[in-house]
């Protein structure tokens, strides 16, 4: 059995059972914090398993097939040796060849389109703040860009300049103590660099729509970025006034069902975390169990290198790929 | 208090707003000086860039060109909340909403629930911890 191959079961494993696993651990919000954390190195070690898979292959690949120097050759010989006395078929070679091709298509693919899908976010989070910063009023005594609108609502947008936005509806409707809570809440995200993990997150999710990793990702990584938020809001202004605050503005103007994804869960779950708290051995209990999460998926692939390269004096062919 | 470049062109685009109809960079320029110490060509390629950018329309007039705004704020501002609410579940935009617009039927249950809790916490005297 290949590394490679082995760092990519990995990676299907770890596709398959984290979005199962991790979002009643972390849904809760007991640890907001630790949950992101858990979240991004699993999203981080399937990304990195996938890069060492296609680097070992394609490594693999060229030294024994496409550099003609003297090791490569040697290294070829080897192949056709082993090849010949049965314990490498030439199919195993094109399967090995053929894998290359397809991780290495697929990482380069991948790549690009992330790249591409943060570039163009970014380019829009800049258009839109800096049209915010044309369009919107400085208000004395509100630290963010008052934009007249009859929608309520509160957003910021990360990068340079780093902007909040609250509609004219939305002031309207908050008192003062409620509107601090808004907009501490906003500041959090921007102090906390949110746009940043959301932006990773949302590029991953659109670039590979397909495997619910990322998917699950995306949305459990923004519900629990606004609970972040939402505690550093209670933290200085109160839960009561960041409570009324939700109360205020979620009685906004109500959007049809059809058009929205899931993301009401997430109000939901934030208001009841804010109304019933957690213990402090609740939150201690579920900092451990995500603790164990991580020790789990990060020793993963340590011990699959570890299994692999155990087993390769009992019998495995040392070559190639199995001894990188 | 405006010093970057964006804030020029915001503050022009605010005295361009409160105006009616048409003005010329001397006019705009003018108005500017009494709050604050600036140079007309300054004001000159403020204008130019947000005509460039789409902000202002312009006409020319004798040797001079007449500005006005393409669009009412309000227009600007509707059309920012569109986008703003267009990418609550889009990967190309980067927005942290406080809420995320929810549904009627959730924003009733969300009310009752809060409402809940709201009297709990009167009753038992609780308070904001």
């Amino acid at each position: 059995m290949s590394f490679a191959v082995c760092l990519l079961l990995y990676a299907a494993v770890v596709c398959v059972v984290a979005p199962r696993l991790l979002p009643p651990l972390t849904r809760r919000g007991s640890a907001p914090g630790a949950a992101v954390a858990v979240w991004l190195i699993v999203l981080t070690s399937v990304l990195a398993s996938w890069a060492a898979a296609a680097a070992v292959l394609v490594a693999y690949v060229a030294r024994t097939w496409i550099r003609p120097d003297p090791l490569g050759v040697r290294e070829c010989f080897a192949v056709l040796r082993s090849a010949a006395a049965g314990q490498h078929g030439m199919g195993t070679q094109i399967g090995i060849w053929a894998l290359t091709l397809v991780v290495g298509a697929f990482t380069i693919t991948l790549v690009a389109r992330v790249g591409r899908s943060l570039l163009r976010a970014r380019a829009s989070s800049r258009r839109h703040a800096r049209s915010a910063q044309i369009v919107g009023r400085r208000v004395a005594g509100v630290d963010g860009l008052v934009l007249d609108a009859p929608q309520k609502m509160a957003y910021c947008l990360g990068g340079r300049p780093a902007t909040i936005v609250i509609t004219s509806a939305a002031i309207a409707t908050l008192e003062p103590p409620h509107l601090d809570a808004v907009l501490a809440h906003e500041r959090a995200h921007l102090a906390g660099r949110h746009h940043l993990l959301l932006a990773a997150t949302r590029a991953l999710a659109a670039s590979l729509p397909r495997i619910r990793l990322f998917t699950r990702a995306e949305t459990e990584v923004a519900w629990l970025l606004e609970m972040c938020a939402d505690d550093t809001a209670a933290r200085r202004h109160g839960t009561a006034a960041l409570l009324a605050a939700i109360l205020a503005l979620a009685g906004a103007d109500p959007i049809p069902s059809a058009a929205l994804g899931a993301n009401t869960v997430g109000v939901c779950a934030r208001v009841a975390r804010l109304t019933d708290p957690d213990t402090a051995a609740a939150r201690v209990r579920a900092r451990l169990v995500l603790a164990a999460v991580t020790a789990v998926v990060v020793f993963g692939p340590v011990v699959v290198w570890a299994v692999v390269h155990g087993l390769t004096p009992h019998g495995l062919t040392p070559c190639g790929p199995f001894t990188a | 208090m405006a010093r970057g470049f964006g804030d020029l062109e915001a503050v022009v685009m605010d005295r361009l707003w409160e105006r009616d109809g048409a003005t010329t960079v001397r006019e705009v320029f003018e108005d500017m000086l009494r709050d604050r110490e600036i140079a007309y060509t300054t004001v000159m390629s403020t204008m130019d860039n947000l005509h460039r950018k789409g902000w202002l329309s312009r006409e020319r007039d004798g040797k001079a060109y007449r500005y006005w705004p393409s669009m009412t704020r309000e227009q600007y501002g509707a059309a920012l909340m569109r986008e703003a609410l267009d990418a609550g579940g889009r990967s190309d935009r980067v927005l942290a909403h406080f809420l995320e617009q929810i549904s009627a039927e959730d924003s009733a249950a969300l009310r009752k629930v809060l409402r809940r809790v709201g009297s709990m916490r009167v009753g038992s005297g609780k308070g904001a911890r």
